[in-house]
């Protein structure tokens, strides 16, 4: 079987040029654990910015004479409106109970009545947070009866959307670069690893071997290559957690394990960078030789 | 089984080859005899379809330069046994593993490729070597697991390219022997050298080449 020369041919190969190997692999190690690290740098990131926000985007207030009717209007109107990811509703209560909470005194004893007004907390979807949208909805509203005023902090909200802007932004353009050169520094090097190779195509073509036989252990040992290179990178990723949890006390929110499809791109990106890579390595070669 | 038809090569520093036609037949021993650049290897080269001419055309065991696809190089080469000078032997393989090379490409079963290199091992006397590795062995011993190699799949031909230039007397005499009783085997051997000497003993063809042209061709 060809088949069984292929598979002993690639692992062979491995055992044959050890410190070659391993050196390719490290360095698939490194290039994807930056890409991985990235990643997540930039997830955590947005993640940490996101909670500078409040947990609502806006608050309707609802005027005091707002009778259960209207409010139950409201909330329906509201529910419906596109782009609402959340509505939750305080009446006077809750909104007594968070004053309470929040000064440490009872608005009650301090006044016969309670003057706080009932509300209803929104939370926009992520593609239709901006302000514009947001403003929109916000002149929407004041339009209806029953909402007495609409608070919303646009400054705060604004600064936080345009610094989440810029992170994305420069964030997709550096991890690009990265990526960009992880696939030339990987490429180069598993060319060199091909390279000292060359004796070994060279005879095998002159013994009789079709392109296809000669390429075909070289695609394996990639292959091998870079799930190893990548589940390395992803092991690194995951000490490093461990590292700025214990050492740091920084509990990241977002981490490799909770994103299987991150683990599953990084071996997939590392399988194909390495197999494709040594697969052009060698073709290139096969124009030099006989 | 081969035939040059008209052929010219040119390289980019003037021309290889030129005018060649010539036939050579099943079980014929030939001799390509001339100095360094006289063509010797050139010739050899387009058999195993390294070079193509430029003109004219090349038919080995059927197969025609002018339009084989790259696939089937492959397949003329495994019916070629190839030996060279420099050995061309794999340095950081056994002898067993050099011999069972090109077996293995073949997709042939394991005991068979063994009962196959032990035999070719034993004929040319170097069974007791299958597991050492190449820089451990002579020269001459070097020359004899290229040549058990280039025969271990039983090839039509056999193309030697100067295979005793860098052996002594004793290892030449030893390789030369085992080429010949591989010929009277019923194998085809093409066999390129400078060595005068050479030709004058053997009963064999002998093709004189000079400048890229064939100036005469001493059949038997």
């Amino acid at each position: 079987m060809k088949l069984s020369y292929i598979i002993r041919e690639g692992i062979i190969g491995i055992k044959r040029s050890r410190m070659p190997f391993m050196i390719s692999v490290f360095s698939v190690t490194i290039a994807l654990l930056v890409v991985g690290l990235g990643v997540l740098a930039v997830d955590n990131s947005l993640q940490f910015l996101g909670e500078f926000q409040a947990d609502y985007d806006l608050e309707i207030f609802l005027e005091n004479e707002a009778t259960a009717y209207q409010k139950h209007e409201l909330a329906a109107i509201v529910k419906d409106y596109p782009g609402i990811f959340r509505m939750d509703y305080l009446s006077k209560e809750d909104a007594a109970a968070l004053y309470n909470a929040e000064f440490g005194e009872d608005v009650l004893s301090l006044l016969d009545d309670n003057p706080l007004p009932s509300s209803f907390r929104i939370t926009f979807e992520e593609d239709h947070r901006s302000a514009d949208y947001i403003l929109s909805f916000i002149q929407n509203m004041n339009e209806l009866d029953g909402v007495d005023e609409v608070i919303f902090k646009k400054d705060l909200f604004n600064r936080v959307q345009g610094i989440m802007q810029l992170v994305y932004t420069v964030a997709t353009i550096t991890l690009f670069l990265i990526i960009l050169s992880t696939v030339f520094l990987t490429a180069s090097n598993l060319r060199l690893m091909i390279l000292a190779r060359y004796e070994f195509i060279e005879t095998v073509r002159l013994l009789g071997a079709s392109d296809f036989l000669v390429k075909a252990p070289f695609f394996l040992e990639g292959g091998i290559l870079g799930f190893l290179g990548a589940s390395l990178s992803v092991l690194l990723i995951i000490l490093a957690e461990y590292g700025i949890k214990y050492y740091i006390h920084l509990d990241l929110p977002v981490k490799i394990m909770d994103h299987p499809e991150l683990i599953l791109g990084l071996i997939l990106f590392g399988v194909s960078l390495s197999s494709l890579g040594v697969l052009k390595a060698v073709r290139k070669m096969l124009r030099f030789v006989a | 089984m081969i035939r040059f038809e008209n052929v010219f090569l040119r390289y980019d520093t003037g021309i290889s080859l030129r005018d060649l036609d010539f036939t050579i037949d099943k079980d014929e021993f030939v001799y390509l005899y001339g100095d360094s650049g006289s063509g010797k290897s050139s010739i050899l080269k387009m058999i195993y379809m390294d070079l193509f001419p430029n003109t004219g055309t090349v038919d080995v065991l059927g197969s025609d330069s002018s339009n084989i696809k790259r696939r089937d190089i492959a397949k003329i080469r495994q019916r070629i046994g190839m030996v060279f000078q420099d050995f061309y032997l794999l340095s950081d393989r056994d002898i067993y593993s050099n011999i069972a090379l090109p077996l293995e490409l073949q997709g042939i079963k394991a005991d068979v490729v063994r009962s196959k290199v032990t035999l070719k091992a034993d004929q040319l006397g170097i069974r007791s070597r299958l597991s050492h590795y190449p820089h451990e062995l002579s020269a001459g011993e070097q020359q004899r697991v290229a040549l058990a190699r280039a025969m271990v799949n039983a090839p039509d031909i056999l193309l030697a390219d100067e295979p005793i230039a860098h052996l002594d007397e004793k290892a030449a005499a030893e390789v030369l022997k085992y080429i010949w009783e591989i010929h009277e085997a019923g194998t085809s051997v093409i066999f390129a050298t400078h060595n005068k000497s050479l030709i004058k003993k053997d009963p064999a063809r002998v093709m004189t080449l000079v400048s890229g042209e064939v100036v005469k061709d001493r059949q038997l």
